[in-house]
């Protein structure tokens, strides 16, 4: 019993849960039926089956999890003319990085399972997921290879382009309950008063620089076979290509979770209780759920959309999406002022 | 930069008088990438390109990787094995690439086909065109980041490859048009099933539309990239619906008719504008004309009965088994005059409109078994130096655009 209590413990450590559970291993959970939903979808469009032969009677839904295993016992090439020593560590970093933002954000009410204080969790958790972005360049250049150097400059681009926006969509939240805690800015949104409601602009600034900045399919342009091959990760083969894969797929799942909270309304409707079911379990699942269907939405306009170029898609980001952050931003401002916020 | 110094330390690489191991100054500030031939974007060719920042400066398209020997090869058949030989050239085209040498051949006979064979050899090299066009269509569709596009042109092309297996007994190539004649007649019932498949191309031409050609984002990609003027189309000898998309009307079916295109009524479409987004509305109101051209030809051929396919010359040769196997069942199997064939002295020259343009086809005989010399000039060979012209000053993105807008198809440029 006391070895069972202690592995609870330690499980049910806010940062330890946080990190592993909820941003490793449920996005993890996650991808297998988005990336199931999103192949068979996209092929329902294009008139074919999708994944299908590996389990027929549940029309290949565990197709992921034979690719994965592809993967993982693939030979790792490492070639000669790389920097090894920055070629093996950036996607790893690249990894990590990209989930360490989720002990930054609350997933209840309850401050016992806090991993860390929330004043400020809105700017630490934005300023956090910004560092992995560094280490896939750095992959790019560590490659010694001319589509991977090119791959990494584009990633650089269109991440300084979109991340500023994703910034500034969710800050407008900020602006709104003229606070930077994540847990005000979710209980603002009770009694249905979602901010994707009250503040469309910024939601929709946010949902589209997530999708850009983390190179979703229809605007995959830093990884764009027919020119760069597959971009900074050109060279990469087996569990480290993989892990590079996961790092932005992990990506998009943290700035779902954003999302969740600073729009969807965080773990509303439900009211965390006490204990540890009541007051963490089920709001993070709930948030999960969320962030989860977002997902979902995300991968639909891959069947219809084609890639922009990069030059078109940093006009759209400068000319279109800034404006709207800021009026986002601005309308924020302005419902605050008028105490339409509680 | 005093060029690479081997290890062994005698030897700079600039020293080395190999052909292909010059080395070449670059500017400064130039970025040298090159693409393919084992790239995902390039094709079977190698395009080098220079590039400051992400605009290309320079481009050399490196073709001759698919080279097969086609023209000394044919050298070394009998004349009838020629026509498998070169529609090895573009297989999903095989008809419209082999039809000039067979014509060219009947020219040096002295022979003509039957009308109804004249019919059935412009029934598959319509199918052919369309097959071929749907091809391209999505290879280009997954060069611009389009899925569905890649999906959809190669599922519809199934319908026009099933009806020429239907016709021919082959999927792609096909040894349709021989020498006087063709080899099949239409299967029974074989008219109503190309209507429908009409009927079902018009509708899918309509989602092409609105799925990918009105597609803002393709629409974004496409306009204004790739601009070939009119006057630099007529320089550089481009052909083909690449040449139409830049507003010149030429097409050989139209300007130098053959077979019975001169009976038909259809149109050729033009376009001024010239850019990439020009070139696939050209492709898709190509498809329109040829299916135009298909809805008369099944009429003729539902109005008209059955008759020998195959001139006289030959068929009268074929054996009695042979010609009841054509009563009963509308094949004409090759007659043995075929291996034996000796085409009298002289030189013959003809062309033909395939999907990728004018294929021309000089022939001389020596009188013997075999062809003194066959010259090909085929349209994607004359269509590869616009790469050259066109690339430099756009971005490095474009370039698989303009690739697939061109519809480059390599083993038919490298013969």
């Amino acid at each position: 019993m006391d070895v069972i209590d202690v592995i609870v413990k330690i499980i049910t450590w806010p940062p330890l849960w946080q990190l592993v559970v909820l941003g490793l291993v449920a996005p993890l959970g996650v991808v297998v039926g988005i990336l199931w939903f999103e192949r068979k979808t996209a092929a329902r469009v294009q008139r074919r089956f999708g994944p299908l032969h590996v389990s027929p009677r549940i029309g290949g839904a565990i197709q992921l999890i034979a690719d994965l295993m592809r993967y993982a016992f693939q030979e790792i090439i490492i070639p000669k003319t790389v920097d090894k020593g920055v070629f093996l560590i950036a996607p790893l970093t690249a990894l990590v990085l990209s989930i360490v933002p989720v002990v930054a954000v609350p997933f209840t009410s309850v401050s016992h399972y806090w991993p860390i204080p929330m004043e400020y969790s809105v700017l630490i958790s934005l300023a956090l997921s910004t560092i992995s972005a560094i280490f896939i360049v750095l992959a790019g250049w560590a490659s010694n290879n001319k589509f991977s150097i090119i791959g990494g400059m584009r990633e650089a681009y269109m991440i300084t382009a979109y991340e500023l926006m994703i910034i500034l969509a969710i800050l407008s939240v900020s602006a709104m309950t003229t606070s930077y805690n994540f847990v005000d800015v979710v209980l603002a949104q009770t009694g249905g008063k979602w901010f994707i409601i009250l503040n469309p602009l910024a939601f929709l600034a946010a949902f589209i620089s997530v999708l850009m900045a983390t190179s979703g399919f229809p605007f995959e342009i830093p990884e764009s076979e027919n020119e760069v091959v597959a971009g900074p990760f050109t060279e990469y083969s087996g569990l480290l290509y993989g892990v590079n894969m996961g790092a932005a797929y992990i990506k998009r799942f943290v700035y779902s979770i954003f999302i969740t909270l600073a729009f969807l309304g965080g773990w509303l409707p439900y009211q965390p209780g006490d204990g540890f079911i009541s007051g963490y379990l089920i709001p993070s699942l709930v948030i999960i759920v969320k962030a989860t269907i977002l997902m979902a939405v995300f991968s639909f306009l891959r069947a219809v959309y084609g890639r922009y170029r990069l030059d078109q898609a940093l006009d759209f980001a400068w000319k279109l999406l800034f404006p709207l952050a800021l009026m986002g931003f601005g309308l924020g401002l302005l419902e605050a002022y008028i105490g339409l916020i509680g | 930069m005093s060029g690479f110094v081997s290890t062994r330390g005698q030897v700079g690489f600039n020293d080395l008088k190999i052909p292909g191991a010059w080395s070449r100054k670059i500017g400064k500030d130039l970025y040298e990438v090159f693409i393919g031939p084992q790239h995902p974007g390039s094709g079977h060719m190698r395009i080098i390109i220079r590039i400051d920042g992400d605009v290309i400066v320079e481009a050399d398209p490196d073709m001759g990787y698919v080279h097969r020997t086609m023209e000394k090869l044919g050298e070394g058949r009998e004349w009838i094995k020629g026509i498998p030989l070169y529609e090895r050239m573009a297989i999903h085209d095989a008809c419209n690439v082999t039809l000039p040498y067979v014509r060219a051949v009947e020219q040096l006979l002295g022979i003509e086909a039957p009308l109804r064979a004249k019919y059935l050899r412009v029934l598959l090299c319509e199918i052919n065109r369309i097959a071929a066009y749907l091809y391209g269509f999505g290879i280009f569709g997954v060069f611009v980041g389009h899925s569905t596009m890649y999906m959809w042109p190669f599922g519809d092309r199934e319908v026009w490859i099933e009806l020429a297996d239907w016709l021919t007994g082959a999927r792609l190539t096909h040894s349709y048009p021989v020498f006087g004649g063709v080899r099949r007649d239409v299967p029974a019932d074989f008219t109503n099933q190309l209507r429908k498949a009409i009927r079902y191309m018009r509708k899918r031409l309509e989602e092409y539309r609105k799925i990918y050609v009105d597609n803002p984002v393709i629409r974004a990609r496409l306009e204004d990239v790739g601009v070939i003027p009119k006057n630099l189309a007529i320089e550089l000898g481009i052909t083909g619906p690449n040449l139409r998309a830049s507003g010149v009307l030429y097409d050989v079916r139209y300007n130098d008719p053959y077979e019975v295109y001169d009976e038909l009524d259809f149109e050729i479409p033009v376009f001024q504008e010239g850019d990439a987004l020009a070139r696939v509305w050209q492709r898709v109101e190509e498809i329109k004309q040829s299916l135009r051209i298909l809805e008369q030809v099944a009429d003729w051929l539902d109005k008209h009965p059955r008759e020998p396919i195959l001139h006289d010359r030959f068929w009268k040769t074929a054996p009695p088994l042979h010609k009841k196997i054509f009563e009963t069942e509308g094949r004409a199997k090759l007659v043995p005059l075929y291996a034996l064939l000796k085409v009298p002295k002289g030189k013959a020259y003809a062309k033909a409109e395939t999907a990728r343009g004018e294929i021309t086809y000089y022939v001389e005989s020596d009188g013997g078994q075999k062809p003194y010399r066959v010259r090909i000039v085929s349209a994607s060979a004359r269509n590869a130096i616009v790469f050259k012209y066109i690339l430099p000053g756009h971005r490095v993105m474009d370039l698989p655009t303009i690739y697939g807008s061109i519809d480059y198809f390599p083993p038919e440029a490298d013969r």
